[in-house]
């Protein structure tokens, strides 16, 4: 299928960065991809997505694009967020390869071309592992690592950095990724449905040279919340009733218990049963009834939303064909052959 | 939507309250010719009006400025505008009360100020009435504007100046007309608000009732959904089915302590109930997130959360349908059926 190897796709490697509010590190950010690149030999392009930025990134990142073809810029209406810009840099890419970094220096360019290396027939994308990381310990890296850990535990895709956004990925595979609200951080967990092999890769960090860090500790709380979603949508997404009826098992449990401890003196002692406890007993049935329902209901939706999952898998398929194997996404020769 | 050859669409919504239509038509018409553009006054009848419809008609046969469009039943202000959004010809849309609400020659000011900016807002001021009327105007204002993050001054009223795209863009249903602005700020517009002259007979005592505050504060938290969780629900069910059931395990272990070390029977109380009536409402809460967010996973295919304004360079040499990733046609998702 890829016979015509590289020689035929104008665009290899697409670098994608969303850009807010970063007049400061435009220019040596552009400076460094281009020399990062440039060595490679690959036919690229640079991507700087400006998310609604309100100083001068936009303009400085235009007088760049003037002078070099291999620099797009995308420019959006308002601001919307990490994961719509890198959307959007996704959606416009051409090339074979993703690469996606943040605006703020702190990732380094060079080690784009050592990351594409890694992403042979093996793997679909390679994540970068801030292993010296320069951030505070308290705010940033603590709660960073306990992340990791959790998010690595309920995904079942053990990153020791989620968080790290220079990641570099095979188009065919990123492109079908959906990708929507804050969903960036947990791109390799989505990938996951569509069976993506992840290889993790150190890379080196800096400190920040400009500006604030534009994220807080708030964050942890909506991180857990967002995970339980994508657990759901990873595990059950196909199967709601399933996951819900796992929910409702421990109070279909309770509610036994309770209805037992009510009845109990009615045959024992003779007794008055209590209604508090029989009364807690019905609620709880009323919930797992109500559970179930919302299972029910959580098929109805999946059976008429257009997220076909079963289709994923074919994604990052291999084809053996008498040829020998063919993966379906990467450069001719180097398919299914361990060059590491 | 028609191509557009107009500089202006005004559109006039006409339900139940309504002052002199053909007087106003008139008057809105002069304000925009001092404004000297092009223009149509498309008005829609929201619902059969008898005798208005009657007086209206000679008009729109007279005048090519004016539109009549009558529906056959009563729909309601927002399906009144989309259907005079479909009509309308101009490159901006302006929305007109039926009623008075501000100098109809002071519209230039608002088509001016929309050169500048995707939409503009009509400002009464200074404003008559009461004090307390103020206060009112204000707390609710500020109320919007905490939830939302977005302060307007005078979002009551209807005189709104738009580029196409807003109208294109942002669907109206339900009550949601009346927060048109902050919609179209949350999806990434310039709104700017103007100050323009009351109208004298600016009248609406006797309409804000009990019944209209509560409509209001349904209002205001449909807002706060639509504009912070559209896409996150289990943010928004989740952070309330946490805190609500988080209290009933609090009170539940504090039930089972005292049945435990000062011997309090469980089973004669009612606070029980209480406790684990909580806990089911927060599991509720918790289900019903999820159940959204199987919604927007499941229709990921058409969110698209950003708009582009432009594309700046890039311009390297690409054999059409060679560039593309790989050779698997470009589309966001696997197709289903």
């Amino acid at each position: 299928m890829s016979k015509n190897g590289s020689e035929a796709q104008p665009v290899d490697v697409s670098v994608v960065v969303p850009l807010y509010n970063e007049e400061e590190s435009v220019q040596l950010l552009y400076e460094r991809i281009t020399e990062a690149l440039t060595p490679m030999g690959r036919p690229y392009e640079i991507l700087f997505v400006n998310d609604g930025s309100r100083d001068r990134t936009v303009e400085i990142a235009a007088g760049l694009a003037s002078r070099d073809p291999h620099l797009k810029v995308i420019d959006f209406r308002g601001n919307y967020g990490q994961t719509p810009a890198m959307a959007a840099g996704i959606d416009h890419a051409r090339g074979r390869f993703i690469v996606t970094m943040d605006g703020d220096l702190q990732n380094d360019p060079a080690d784009i071309p050592v990351m594409v290396a890694e992403l042979t027939g093996e793997y679909d994308m390679v994540v970068g592992w801030r292993k010296n990381r320069q951030d505070k310990l308290i705010t940033r890296k603590v709660p960073s690592w306990i992340a990791n850990r959790l998010i690595g535990k309920v995904t079942g895709v053990p990153i020791k950095d989620n968080g790290c956004s220079l990641k570099v990925y095979r188009a065919s595979v990123i492109k079908k990724v959906p990708l929507y609200s804050e969903m960036h951080r947990f791109i390799p967990a989505m990938a996951s449905i569509a069976g993506a092999r992840v290889r993790e890769v150190a890379v080196r960090h800096h400190a920040r040279q400009f500006g604030q860090s534009k994220y807080g500790l708030s964050r942890v709380y909506k991180v857990l919340l967002d995970l339980l979603a994508i657990k759901m949508i990873t595990g059950f997404a196909q199967r709601p009733l399933v996951w819900f009826g796992v929910l409702a098992l421990p109070f279909m449990l309770l509610s036994v218990v309770f209805f037992v401890a009510a009845m109990l003196p009615l045959f024992a002692t003779g007794d008055a049963f209590s209604l508090p406890l029989a009364g807690t007993a019905v609620l709880l049935a009323a919930l797992v009834f109500f559970l179930l329902m919302g299972g029910a209901l959580g098929e109805l939706i999946y059976t008429m939303g257009d997220m076909d999952m079963s289709r994923y898998s074919g994604i990052t398929a291999v084809t053996f064909t008498e040829h020998g194997a063919d993966v379906t996404a990467c450069p001719a020769g180097s398919s299914m052959r361990r060059e590491h | 939507m028609h191509e557009p050859t107009l500089d202006v669409s005004a559109i006039v919504p006409v339900g139940s309250r309504r002052d002199d239509v053909p007087t106003l038509l008139e008057e809105y018409a002069e304000g925009l010719r001092q404004a000297e553009i092009s223009f149509e006054i498309i008005v829609v009848l929201d619902g059969p009006c008898g005798g208005l419809t009657a007086q209206l008609a000679p008009l729109a046969a007279s005048n090519a400025w004016l539109r009549l469009i009558e529906l056959s039943r009563d729909f309601g202000e927002s399906a009144a505008l989309t259907v005079g959004f479909g009509e309308a010809r101009g490159r901006a849309i302006l929305t007109l009360p039926a009623y008075y609400q501000v100098v109809p020659g002071e519209l230039g000011k608002l088509i001016a100020a929309g050169q500048e900016t995707d939409m503009a807002i009509a400002v009464r001021w200074p404003r008559a009435g009461s004090g307390l009327e103020g206060w009112r105007r204000n707390a609710f204002h500020g109320l919007l504007g905490f939830i939302t993050g977005q302060r307007y001054r005078d979002l009551g009223c209807g005189v709104r100046l738009m580029k196409r795209e807003v109208a294109d863009e942002i669907p109206l249903y339900g009550e949601r007309h009346r927060f048109y602005p902050t919609l179209a700020r949350s999806r990434g517009f310039e709104v700017d608000e103007v100050e323009v002259r009351q109208s004298p007979n600016d009248d609406f005592r006797g309409r804000y009732r009990t019944r209209e505050y509560l409509h209001r504060m349904l209002d205001i938290l449909t807002l706060f959904f639509l504009v912070r969780f559209t896409k996150k629900p289990l943010r928004f069910f989740g952070t309330i089915g946490f805190v609500v059931g988080a209290l009933g395990i609090v009170f539940l272990a504090i039930l089972v302590m005292q049945r435990l070390f000062f011997d309090v029977g469980l089973a004669d109380r009612p606070a029980l109930l209480l406790s684990s009536l909580m806990i089911v409402l927060g599991v509720q809460m918790f289900a019903l997130g999820l159940i959204g967010e199987l919604v927007i996973f499941t229709h990921a295919r058409e969110l698209k959360e950003y708009v582009v304004r432009r594309v700046i360079g890039g311009e390297i040499t690409i054999i059409e349908g060679a560039g593309a990733a790989d050779e698997t046609p470009e589309q966001p998702f696997p197709a289903s059926r």
